[in-house]
């Protein structure tokens, strides 16, 4: 597949204003997203996500690196990359807020140097479409919070650019209001063919919009790979063993000394094990030790995991799972 | 094409704002005429009898010129402090267009718009005092422009230092007092000042209006002065702007972190 954003050894470091202490917010990071994917950028708070954003919409210049959109270098040719891109940066204040729903979808088309009757028809659609055309004529201001984040997204699909940033589209949403952004998005993801990086640090939104993610932690890239992937890679490998009775002093230490990870949850009716394998054999060896004393086995489940735990294990640095 | 597009989304936004917004346009409109109704009271009762008319038609023309001069010089500056503030500079600075082009346009446009607010409380002021300026629109309308030009690369400058700086708002307040000064200090006291944006153009401005110089009249050197004031005064303010912004992409400074 034809890649159309390319990120190339990208470092930014901050300096703090007052402190002058310099933050190094993203890490030689690279990664590359291929034409009409919709990729997933996953990471706690401060992980380096805004700035990944911001860097690739050249609203920040690197220390180093390169960033192509369309085979155009960011930096050599600023304004023409922009061309390509358009993007709803976090927060609520993508708009103007003293301006109508329309007049702010007009104002930034002009802005990209189109004429208010070259996009009317493609703005009444977009409207129609993202139910704010009772709204049309409402200032921005009296919009609520959801509405105001589909008007942001509406704009920068009128810009009719290939690729399209959100930066935590359903950041301080409701619930509903935030399902009813993802259903926009689901929409826009299927019907338009655009190019689409999401940044979150919900999960849900990632699992359900995106194809595939890259994980970034402390400014770094934890794992890049398909959503579906680390799904089984983590399903396959966690189980809960149920045991009749309790293990022994000796049976404890050998298996923590196997498996460090382990977690031993005891109780008069049934204790519980819990643990992550690195690969599929080592269950022979935890029987073994189970063997020994003949420990009665109620049970064994492999764990089903939401991408909520996948993330955490990643995020806490159990590399090993995620780098096979 | 895309220059008219541009041009025409930015003025029909001030426009917009302007109206919508119009208790604070009137609110300035009466500050401007409370302090210039003052101003002429003060003439009448203090200043001397024997030059009272010429007094009075100085405090309008200077009046009305620091007025335009502090709209056009502060504009963008307030523009990207306000932008800024709101978090919309960024999506600005989005614009395959350039910050700049779009700043260029909003200026023009509320040039335009403060320029009609201008005209008309420049005929209030007259109708309030009964003094009649020569308003030689062919020989005025040049040396404007020229000098509005000038003001432009100022107000680049400020931008850019707004980008950069963020907190300038006590700046500017202070910079209407320099303007004031610019503005009202004639250029005999001191000459070197020509050479300032704004100066040699409201001291022509003051000689076509209440001198009643003629378009034929004005030197050459004069509008020599204003030429090269005009170009390089711009192309220096773009130039800063540019590097400002430059500058904060590097470090981070566009965004209200
Ligand atoms: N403009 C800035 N100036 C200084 N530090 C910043 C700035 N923007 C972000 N940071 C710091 O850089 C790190 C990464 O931030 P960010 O990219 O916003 O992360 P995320 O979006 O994943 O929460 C954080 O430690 C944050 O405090
Ligand atoms: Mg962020």
């Amino acid at each position: 597949m034809e890649s159309i954003i390319e990120v190339r050894n990208i470092k930014k470091t901050y300096k703090k204003r007052k402190s002058k202490e310099i933050i190094t917010a993203v890490n030689d990071i690279s990664f590359t997203v291929n034409k009409g994917e919709i990729l997933g950028l996953l990471g706690p708070n401060g992980a380096g996500k805004t700035t990944t954003i911001k860097l690739i919409c050249g609203l920040l210049i690197p220390d180093s690196g390169f960033i192509k959109v369309n085979g155009i270098d960011t930096q050599e040719k600023r304004l023409h990359a922009l061309r390509h891109i358009s993007a709803v940066l976090e927060g609520n204040r993508n708009l103007y807020w003293r301006l109508t729903v329309r007049e702010n979808l007009e104002y930034f088309a002009g802005n990209r140097g189109k004429s208010r009757k070259e996009v009317a028809l493609e703005i009444d659609d977009l409207l129609e479409k993202f139910r704010l055309k009772e709204k049309e004529k409402e200032l921005v201001n009296r919009l609520s919070r959801g509405m105001q984040q589909k008007l942001a997204i509406a704009v920068a699909m009128l810009a009719d650019s290939e690729v399209i940033l959100l930066d935590e589209p359903t950041l301080g949403l409701d619930v509903e209001t935030g399902y009813e952004v993802r259903e926009m998005l689901q929409d826009i993801v299927k019907n338009y063919n655009r190019t689409i990086i999401i940044s979150s640090h919900d999960m849900d939104v990632i699992q359900n919009l995106c194809e595939r993610t890259v994980i970034i932690n402390h400014g770094e890239i934890v794992t890049n790979d398909k959503v579906d992937n680390l799904l089984r890679l983590f399903d396959v490998r966690a189980y809960t063993i149920t045991l009749d009775g309790f293990l022994s002093e000796h049976q404890q230490q050998l298996l923590l000394q196997k498996f460090p990870q382990l977690e031993y949850i005891p109780d008069t009716i049934q204790s519980t094990l819990k643990v992550d394998l690195t690969k599929s054999e080592e269950i022979y060896d935890l029987f073994d030790v189970l063997k020994l004393e003949h420990t009665p086995v109620e049970s064994i489940d492999k764990k089903t995991v939401n991408f909520e735990e996948v993330f955490m294990k990643i995020v806490k640095g159990e590399k090993q799972y995620a780098m096979v | 094409m895309q220059w008219f597009n541009l041009f025409n989304a930015n003025i029909r936004k001030e426009y917009i704002e302007l109206k919508r917004y119009l208790p604070n346009t009137l609110a300035m409109l009466f500050t401007f005429y409370f302090v210039f109704l003052g101003m002429f009271f003060g003439i009448q009762v203090i200043g001397d009898p024997s030059v009272q008319d010429i007094n009075t038609q100085y405090a309008i023309v200077n009046y009305v010129f620091w007025f335009l001069t502090i709209m056009v010089i502060q504009d963008i500056g307030w523009q990207v402090i306000n932008e800024g503030m709101r978090d919309t500079l960024e999506q600005l600075s989005m614009s395959p267009m350039g910050i700049w082009k779009i700043m260029t346009t909003r200026l023009l446009a509320t040039t335009l718009l403060n320029f009609i607010i201008v005209v008309f409380l420049l005929f209030l002021s007259m109708l309030t005092t009964g003094q009649w300026l020569n308003i030689d629109v062919g020989t005025l309308l040049p040396i404007l422009l020229l000098t509005l030009i000038s003001m432009f690369g100022i107000g680049f400058i400020i931008a850019g230092i707004s980008i950069v700086l963020k907190q300038v708002q006590a700046f500017l307040q202070i910079l209407q007092f320099i303007l004031a000064g610019l503005t009202f200090v004639p250029l005999t006291v001191a000459p070197f000042l020509a050479f300032f944006p704004f100066v040699k153009g409201v001291d022509l401005v003051r000689s076509v209006m209440i001198d009643g110089v003629t378009l034929s009249q004005i030197q050459a050197t004069d509008w020599a002065i204003l030429s090269v004031n005009a170009v390089v005064y711009f192309v220096l303010g773009l130039f800063i702007f540019l590097y400002c912004e430059r500058f904060a992409m590097k470090r981070g400074l566009l965004a209200h972190y």
